[in-house]
């Protein structure tokens, strides 16, 4: 049912006492749209609380842009922390916008972030507070129309029954289409299941209730889509690709928010795609193509968004920033413009072979807190059978470039359970660790204050990725090599901490299942699992309770291996990359042989760009 | 000890903290008046620390959910600037409900402001039908006789004596309730929160807190106003 639009503030002020950090749920902030008149009303949800919510980008561009339109009007909403989610519930005051206080069930249109995919209860929490009816094909015909978007798109199996739609790929362009297109069809009163059927006919846009699973011989026990009869609904649903990036907003991030956000900085994305083919990595095969800003438009991005927002520092952001053809130039450039105004320049992460000389002095700017690099692999067999691309002399070289530059801390991030792992890949983990180690104590001397951590994740295989048919590390043998590692570490400086082995087994089963997947998600949630990426709230045993009510045993299927000719449940949505291509880089990976980047060489045969109609674009030539 | 360049000087602005701002804590409080600084671009000071950050300092910190009609922070500027000027262009780039109200320039070497404001007072509305002003000041006579307050801020325990840190309390009654003018010193021992009093003489209730002014109280008991002292401008 869909609830009336009105201003409920004064029902939640009082609970604002009551509440662990009440400015998650004030609004106000610099450079919030107060304009909110509509008349067509579309809410964002980012279903994490506001300091997780807030900095991200992608709902940053589509605040802005739907809010830009004429007769449209966008605000935000978060979920509310378990304290105030209890609150709520007891004084029966529904999830509300943040802007005008009104709840999220009287918009018209309701969009939500798929972040990762331990945020898949968070979903159903939302959709339950905000009292939206959880299943689409059961809500009424004047509902909101809920649709996701986001990184986590590419296996929404297991979330889809809760959405209207899914929008694949860039949402720039694409949301407000949506957002016209059903203000439109509202407008002259078409039904429900109709709108839905527009859509389906839109680039991008995926509807499951359009789709029947079919499991049979060809496929895994989680079946594939297939359109229903009659529906007019794409085979497959290829994602939507912006190719002129640099035609899109540089200053995304308007709103300066009042508490602490977990990237407190302002943000300009530098480039959208990455080329350099790790084969763990879903990101770099759902983002391609890639495509960079142009140099002056980060320049003057990053001024005007200091200026509007005061913050002092600025993130130069992307998958793979130091790729960018002028990323030094653009550093060098700003560390010279931003001297001595307390400003501090950064950059996520940086790739082994491309920091330099020039980049350990720029990035950071004069602080030189500390720097992290991703080997992701302990021995150059694996980094080859990832295709990861560095050496260990790119180690070396980028440590000896950071130590020499006044950094004394440095962090490794590794993975554990690739595919073909063998103890003495793990073993070299801790000894390239202990390796960087020395060098910097030979470069600051024996007793500087050199310190090096090294974090080791859980492998879980991703849809759409050439590790997509692999299967997941057992939990026992995961603390197996876990204690394996501990255990081949001689230096006592070294520190190594682990991901939790017990959210990653979950990662992996939602990475892996298809529609009935649905069942297990809501079934723990109805166990009271919620903030499942929040180590005090997870609850593996009521994830174990749920897997159990269902007829599911997470391990197994975490840790199912599939066959490479399978049908599997993501395969009626694309990101462009075609099937054969990550067929060969799985063969590929099991010889341990490398695929080049294909902006820095040819082609490599991805199918991105004849697919989509699209290629790479870059500013300059890349190093 | 610090050094300024010959050409900084100090201004002092005083701001209201209002509407559902009020349920800011202080450290974003700081933060937000930091962005606005920058925002407005006034010529402002770096440190020299590792972080260089802005040179600002902070009256003492306001409870979360208490709005306050006067809260004050001194911003070193690297050149010499009018109060006029610098008020304007910070209240385009503060936020309604923490909007600056006044700005003076003072001497640059003047005591650090959370130290040298000591006096508060506030106005409290707590709102419970039963209570009563002759029942309340009752109660506030023996919380005042056993002369210290323990509580807990979240899970820790703690304390504080009234005899340095309790001034006045006048009481008197209302629709739904009763209305306090509280005067409270602060010290290095503490500063009592209006909500612990309150909570110490009644119990839980609901409340409402402004701080309506704050001061500086000599030994011969005289009250210095934190902007008298400067040259500056006062927005009505």
């Amino acid at each position: 049912m869909r609830l009336p639009r009105t201003d409920r503030y004064a029902e939640l002020e009082p609970l604002l006492a009551q509440v662990e950090h009440p400015s998650r749920y004030l609004d106000h902030e610099w450079g919030a749209c107060d304009d909110q008149r509509g008349p067509f009303h579309a809410c964002l949800i980012y279903a994490d609380v506001y300091e997780v919510g807030q900095p991200n980008l992608g709902l940053a561009i589509l605040y802005n842009e739907l809010n830009q339109q004429e007769g449209f009007s966008c605000e935000r909403a978060f979920l509310p922390w378990v304290d105030m989610a209890d609150l709520m519930r007891e004084r029966d005051i529904p999830l509300l916008s943040l802007e005008t206080s009104s709840p999220v069930a009287s918009f018209d249109l309701v969009g939500i972030t798929l972040a990762h995919e331990l945020v898949c209860t968070n979903i159903v929490e939302t959709l339950d507070l905000a009292k939206i009816t959880l299943r689409a094909t059961e809500r009424d015909e004047d509902e909101p129309l809920v649709i996701a978007g986001g990184p986590s798109v590419w296996n929404c199996e297991p979330v889809a029954p809760m959405f209207d739609a899914v929008l694949l790929g860039d949402g720039e362009g694409a949301w407000v289409e949506i957002a016209r297109y059903v203000r439109d069809a509202r407008e002259q009163g078409v039904a429900r299941a109709d709108i839905l059927a527009g859509l389906s006919r839109m680039a991008g846009v995926y509807v499951p209730s359009l789709y029947d699973v079919v499991v049979d011989d060809t496929s895994t026990r989680w079946g594939y889509a297939v359109p229903r009869p009659g529906s007019g609904a794409p085979e497959v649903v290829y994602k939507h690709c912006v190719n002129d990036f640099a035609a899109t907003e540089p200053v995304a991030q308007t709103i300066v928010p009042y508490m602490g956000v977990v990237q407190d900085r302002f943000a300009v994305e530098v480039l959208r795609g990455c080329a350099r083919g790790c084969r763990f990595c879903q990101a770099g095969m759902t983002y391609r193509p890639v495509r960079e800003r142009p140099a002056d438009q980060i320049l003057s991005a990053v001024h005007a968004g200091l200026r509007q927002s005061g913050y002092d520092e600025c993130s130069l952001s992307s998958l793979s920033t130091t790729d960018h053809s002028e990323c030094a130039n653009i550093l060098s450039q700003l560390n010279r413009e931003l001297s001595g105004k307390g400003v501090r320049v950064s950059i996520p992460s940086q790739r082994l072979d491309s920091f330099g000389v020039d980049m350990a002095a720029a990035v950071g700017s004069s602080r030189r807190a500390g720097l992290t690099f991703a080997p992701e692999a302990g021995s150059q067999r694996l980094r080859d059978v990832i295709n990861k691309n560095v050496t260990e002399e790119d180690l070396d070289n980028a440590a000896t470039n950071a130590f020499r530059s006044g950094y004394r801390r440095m962090k490794l991030y590794f993975m554990m359970g690739l595919p073909t792992e063998t103890d003495d890949d793990l073993r070299g983990i801790p000894q390239l660790a202990e390796h960087v180690l020395a060098l910097g104590r030979k470069i600051l001397g024996p007793r500087a204050k050199v310190s090096v951590s090294i974090s080791v994740a859980v492998f879980v295989p991703k849809s759409h990725t050439p590790f997509q048919w692999a299967g997941q590390l057992p939990l026992e043998e995961v603390h197996r090599r876990q204690q394996l590692m501990i255990h081949a570490a001689s230096d006592r400086a070294l520190r190594i901490s682990y991901h939790g082995s017990w959210p990653s087994l979950i990662e992996g089963v939602l990475s892996k299942m298809g529609r009935r997947g649905f069942d297990l998600v809501y079934e723990a949630w109805r166990r009271g699992c919620r903030f499942d990426a929040w180590t005090d709230q997870f609850r593996f045993d009521a994830w174990n309770d749920a897997a159990a009510a269902v007829g599911l045993d997470l391990q197994d299927v975490a840790c199912e291996e599939f066959d490479v000719d399978a049908r599997l449940p993501w395969d009626h949505t694309s990101p462009g990359v075609s099937k054969g291509y990550l067929q060969r880089e799985w063969r590929k990976a099991t010889q341990a042989q490398v695929t080049a980047d294909c902006t820095r060489t040819t082609c490599t045969g991805c199918g991105v760009c004849p697919t989509l109609d699209t290629s790479n674009r870059l500013v300059g030539e890349r190093a | 000890m610090s050094t300024l360049p010959p050409h900084a000087c100090r201004l002092r602005v005083r701001y209201a903290k209002d509407g559902r701002l009020a349920y800011l804590g202080h450290l974003e409080v700081m933060e937000t008046i930091m962005r606005s600084v920058r925002r407005s671009g006034l010529p402002f000071e770096v440190g020299n620390g590792f972080a260089h950050r802005m040179r600002i300092q902070f009256s003492q910190a306001l409870p979360v959910g208490a709005s306050s009609k006067g809260e004050y922070y001194d911003l070193l500027l690297s050149e010499p600037l009018d109060a006029t000027v610098a008020l304007e262009a910070l209240k385009e780039a503060t936020p309604t409900a923490l909007a600056p109200n006044a700005a003076v320039i003072l001497p640059r070497r003047v005591p650090a402001l959370e130290a040298w404001v000591d006096l508060s007072c506030w106005d409290v509305a707590v709102r419970d039908s039963s209570l009563h002003a002759p029942g309340f000041e009752d109660a506030l006579g023996r919380v005042r006789d056993e002369g210290v307050i323990n509580y807990l801020r979240g899970t820790k325990p703690r304390s504080i004596g009234l005899a340095d840190t309790l001034v006045s309390c006048e009481v008197r009654d209302t629709d739904g309730g009763v209305d306090l003018v509280l005067h409270t010193r602060s010290s290095n021992r503490g500063a009592l929160r209006p909500a612990v009093l309150v909570k110490a003489v009644c119990g839980l209730a609901p409340l409402r807190v402004c701080r309506t002014g704050q001061w500086h109280q000599d030994d011969d008991g005289t009250l210095r106003d934190p902007l008298a002292e400067g040259q500056g401008v006062l927005l009505p």
